[in-house]
């Protein structure tokens, strides 16, 4: 709303500078966003919050101006010189759709444009100025807050009014030249015969005035709130009006504005002033609400004085009655949004200020927090892979689907099932992801249009599948993605992006001290996965994830060059379950161990963990670990075969073991992985 | 005899001062306690010494052996660490070549800025909950006293699923869900992401907010004031101002918004603040009785205050960034500078 400086101080006596009004505005609950300064005005541009409507007009911020200099409020009084005959007939057919409606005729007018001060006034405040009938109507809107419309009187079929839904009239045709599609219960205004305006948004081309015009019929009405609001949505059309309406108008100042641009008309465009027609079907309620001076002093944490208390809501038009800690409170007309005596304490709060209520720290009682090991196991999740080397990023939830077919994703896949959202953004944006990784093979993507290396990116957050309930199953997941470039400098170690991945997700499970991990082949892990280079991720046998580098065709269809590594853990609480309960710790061992080395040479499809299943497959308990320190092909090791080095380390819980004890077990290790494996030793 | 061991010391302890190298030291060792050494020479004699005398004589012998190679070892040691001095000389490195490690990821500045937010209120003792993003249109509106067709819900442009079913718009939809399963007193806040149906220069569709609530019997909104400038200044430093000033959120009665002195201009006026020298931070107020009512608590037993925050925002303050699209753009070269 903007409000001008000049227009003001017809209401009030500002005895302060725009500027320091401004900050006092803001600081009762009137954002004052921008003042500016326009000829020998200041115009204030003030955010009125939904509560406030009364506000909505330069009288009501004058009333609020008084309350808080302190300082006498004018109210504008009208007198109509002469009335003559009898107001026009209305009839009101909804009367829960409309509460009020009063009108009068004025006769004779001559449109003509406004007076230099009242187009200024009307322009200061963001409206043009049209002619002097239109623009009093306007001034009206502007200063008491009450929408008001003229008719052409001579375009009225029988020279009535009458407030009706459209029914079966689904179109009409409003002052904008648009033609709007109606439904059956949007209220309109009607003569005789037709629609001639959309109850409370917009008057009709059939009757606007026009310089032309000699007879007008001036409507001001009280339209239900919700029913503006709903009409106003449905015809993708906000006015001044609705903006008034849908926030509610004083009842009871329907008449005051009617009276005043009826005077106000007849001064700048002559015409005679018909009587008053005021069709008052549902008459404005007093609201009495009891307030305990006590309850205000204790929900502020202040002690409210009673005759601040008085004086302060008397400022505002309220009505106080009764004495004592208890009193009888009654808001003026204009305040529809105080019902309850909380809605009074904040009246008082406000007015007191805000900036002089103490700060003061609650007092409470211990009570026990409940554990949330979702969220601790999420932070652990993000420590671990941001030491892994992995950043994290946060991306939007909604999804292309379209994407899930560059995914290869099966018509049948649970990722199908989608939230739609009904008003998206953009086409691309309008489900919500079932899937994070979309996101991130585009993060790598634009990474590297950027020119960006060795992208290590990781994201947790909510996925959602529909299950056909109302609300959607949503599950926090897990993904990384490792691009670590075709060409990356020689000092970083030579394995596939792979493994650097696979290490991130070990190191995660080492720190949760979860053990049985397992990291299974399956060439139908994913569509949008190489067949040879992937495979689920298991613990505790249950499939948790899989890991695999995105097959050539799904990276060359999201623009990357270069494999990617790719890792989705389906559901955080899944891993949440295998993390032990406790630890218990393991006495140290005694005795020293003996360590001895082997190198294969196997045919290339063994895989380093059958090596392991052989040596452990043998009865022994004194083989305590099986590790792999290389792997190597080439010269001269056969092409279809590779050399695989382990160190394996033995150690008796109950004596020193001897080489002799070691040597016999290594040997029979080795004659084993000979016949089961046909594996050759390296020498 | 005692005259010859004597001169014998004096001679060792001449010539290894005047020794020039380690291998000089071991040359005087031979000579003197080697097998056929000056002083093993003596030890030889022993048998033509009168019997009575034997003792006396060969425990002076061992004095002396020992007086001989303590001189020789503290000589030997001056040698050696000078030599171990001259061959560490040699053996330059280029300290200015790169360090060899995995470099660290980084945690995006929203987590950050989250977890610190987080660790403040959970110092003051209060618990994180969690709600649906995709949120039934009762929690996100109707229970926090917006009813439907009412101009409040303008304030937040929404995301619709179905006629009751949205994304929701904030995080204060965690109020009544937590009302509903809990009994006061009540010390809550609730972080995630939030949606609007606005995309532009200063506005992005998914953003983060943090909700906290606390409700209990005589919570006063002076302790709203309170406990929201200890976080402040927490967060933003000790010297800054904070600000209350009266706003309007259906489901707070009275209700605040609160502003800190600008941290780009310290108050004085710049374009980050549109020259008021304030930056809104914090929506806050006493919980509206109606929302007790939806969630079937007394409103007269209970009083309690709600606050809420963009993350971003926080962020970009804390950080000095100054476009709100890098958060969800994910640059690297933005994301490795937190």
């Amino acid at each position: 709303m903007k409000a001008s400086y000049n227009w003001l101080k017809d209401f009030v006596d500002i005895n302060v500078s725009p500027k320091e009004l401004a900050h006092l505005l803001t600081m009762a609950g009137f954002e004052v966003e921008a003042v500016e300064a326009i000829d020998d005005d200041a115009v204030f541009d003030i955010g009125i919050t939904p509560n406030r409507p009364d506000c909505l007009s330069i009288r009501g911020i004058a009333r609020e101006i008084s309350a808080i200099l302190g300082t006498h409020f004018k109210d504008i009084s009208v007198n109509i010189d002469k009335e003559q005959g009898k107001g026009p007939d209305v009839v009101i057919e909804n009367p829960e759709l409309c509460h009020r409606y009063s009108a009068r005729t004025v006769s004779g007018v001559k449109p003509g444009p406004s007076p230099e001060w009242l187009s200024r006034r009307l322009e200061s405040c963001g409206i043009r100025s049209t002619n002097n009938i239109v623009d009093v109507t306007n001034y009206l809107l502007l200063e008491i807050g009450q929408p008001m419309h003229a008719f052409d009187l001579d375009r009225l079929e029988g020279g009535k009014i009458i407030v009706r839904e459209a029914g079966e009239c689904d179109s009409f045709k409003t002052l904008d030249n648009e033609e709007r599609k109606l439904s059956k219960d949007v209220l309109l205004i009607w003569d005789a015969n037709k629609p001639v305006a959309v109850a409370g948004v917009m008057g009709g081309q059939n009757t606007e005035v026009s310089s032309g015009t000699v007879n007008i019929l001036l409507e001001s009405a009280y339209f239900n709130p919700s029913s503006v609001r709903k009409t106003s949505r449905l015809l993708n059309l906000s006015s001044e009006s609705s903006y008034r309406f849908e926030r509610g108008v004083d009842l009871q100042a329907v008449s005051i504005a009617l009276d005043r641009a009826a005077q106000m008309i007849s001064e700048l465009a002559g015409g005679r002033i018909s009587g008053i027609t005021d069709v008052y079907p549902r008459p404005y309620q007093q609201r009495i609400i009891s307030v305990s001076l006590d309850r205000v002093s204790s929900v502020i944490g202040i002690d409210i004085d009673e005759s601040f208390f008085v004086k302060t809501l008397l400022n505002i038009g309220f009505y106080i009655k009764g004495d004592g800690k208890v009193r009888a409170v009654t808001p003026p007309s204009y305040r529809n949004d105080v019902e309850r005596e909380i809605d009074i304490i904040e009246e008082i709060a406000r007015l007191y200020g805000y900036d002089k209520i103490p700060a003061t720290l609650p007092v409470m009682q211990m009570s026990p927090a409940p554990e949330h090991k979702t969220q601790a196991l999420v932070k652990t999740l993000k420590d671990s892979m941001v030491s892994s080397g992995f950043s994290e990023v946060i991306n939007f939830s909604f999804m292309n689907p379209d994407s899930l077919d560059k995914l290869n994703l099966p018509p049948g896949d649970s990722r199908r099932n989608f939230i739609h959202i009904r008003n998206p953004l953009r086409k691309e944006d309008s489900t919500m992801r079932t899937t994070l990784v979309p996101a991130l093979f585009n993060n790598v993507s634009m990474n590297l249009n950027r020119g960006e290396k060795m992208l290590a990116f990781f994201e947790i957050s909510n996925v959602f599948i529909s299950t056909g309930q109302k609300l959607p199953e949503e599950t926090i997941q897990m993904a990384a993605v490792y691009h670590k470039g075709p060409v990356s400098s020689l000092w970083q170690a030579k394995h596939d992006g792979f493994y650097d991945l696979k290490g991130a997700l070990e190191n995660i499970f080492a720190t949760l001290n979860i053990s049985n991990v397992s990291f299974i082949k399956d060439t139908s892990v994913a569509p949008y996965l190489h067949p040879g280079k992937s495979g689920n991720i298991l613990i505790n046998n249950e499939k948790v994830g899989h890991i695999g580098i995105l097959h050539p065709v799904v990276s060359e269809s999201f623009d990357i060059k270069g494999d990617v590594a790719v890792t989705e853990i389906y559901d955080v609480a899944s891993i949440l379950k295998a993390v032990p309960l406790k630890t218990t710790y393991v006495s140290l061992p005694k005795y020293p161990y003996i360590e001895r080395d082997v190198a294969l040479i196997v045919n290339d499809e063994i895989t380093v963990s059958s090596v392991k299943q052989v040596i452990l497959s043998i009865q022994s308990d004194i083989i305590e670990a099986v590790n792999l320190f290389d792997i190597y092909k080439g010269k001269p090791i056969p092409k279809d075969k590779k050399s695989l080095a382990f160190s394996i380390r033995y150690r008796s819980a109950s004596k020193t073991l001897t080489d002799n004890e070691v040597d016999e077990l290594h040997s029979e290790i080795i004659r084993k992985l000979q016949i089961n494996l046909h594996a050759e030793l390296r020498s | 005899m005692l005259n010859d061991l004597h001169s014998i010391k004096e001679a060792v302890r001449e010539e290894a001062e005047k020794a020039s190298s380690l291998q000089d030291i071991q040359d005087l060792r031979v000579r003197y306690l080697g097998k056929k050494g000056l002083l093993t020479s003596r030890l030889k004699d022993l048998g033509s010494i009168p019997k009575e005398q034997r003792p006396a004589f060969g425990s002076l012998l061992n004095e002396t052996k020992k007086h001989i190679e303590g001189l020789l070892e503290k000589q030997e040691g001056l040698f050696k660490s000078s030599e171990l001095n001259r061959s560490l000389q040699t053996q330059q490195i280029d300290i200015t070549v790169p360090g060899c490690f995995t470099p660290w990821g980084h945690l995006h500045p929203i987590t950050r800025v989250l977890d610190e937010i987080v660790g403040i209120f959970i110092s003051l003792g209060f618990t994180v909950e969690e709600g649906p993003e995709v949120e039934l249109d009762f929690y996100n509106f109707e229970a926090l006293n917006f009813p439907k067709d009412h101009p409040a819900r303008d304030m937040q442009d929404t995301f619709f699923v179905s006629d009751d079913v949205v994304l929701r718009t904030h995080t204060s939809s965690v109020q009544v869900r937590t009302m509903e399963k809990n009994t006061p007193p009540l010390r809550v806040i609730a972080p995630g992401k939030v949606y609007r149906c606005d995309a532009d220069v200063t506005h992005i569709p998914m953003f983060h907010q943090l909700e906290g609530f606390m409700v209990d019997k005589n919570i006063r909104m002076s302790d709203l004031k309170g406990v929201l400038q200890l976080f402040i200044l927490r967060v933003f430093g000790s010297r800054t101002s904070v600000r209350f000033r009266p706003s309007f959120f259906p489901f707070t009665e009275p209700s605040a918004e609160i502003d800190i002195s600008c941290v780009i201009c310290k108050g004085t006026g710049c374009n980050v603040c549109k020259g008021t020298g304030w930056l809104e931070i914090l929506g806050a107020g006493m919980i509206n009785p109606r929302v007790y009512e939806m969630a079937g608590y007394d409103p007269d037993r209970y009083t309690g205050f709600a606050f809420g925050m963009g993350i971003e925002r926080v962020a970009m303050l804390k950080y000095g960034i100054d476009d709100i699209r890098l958060f969800p753009d994910n640059d690297n070269r933005f994301l490795k500078q937190f």
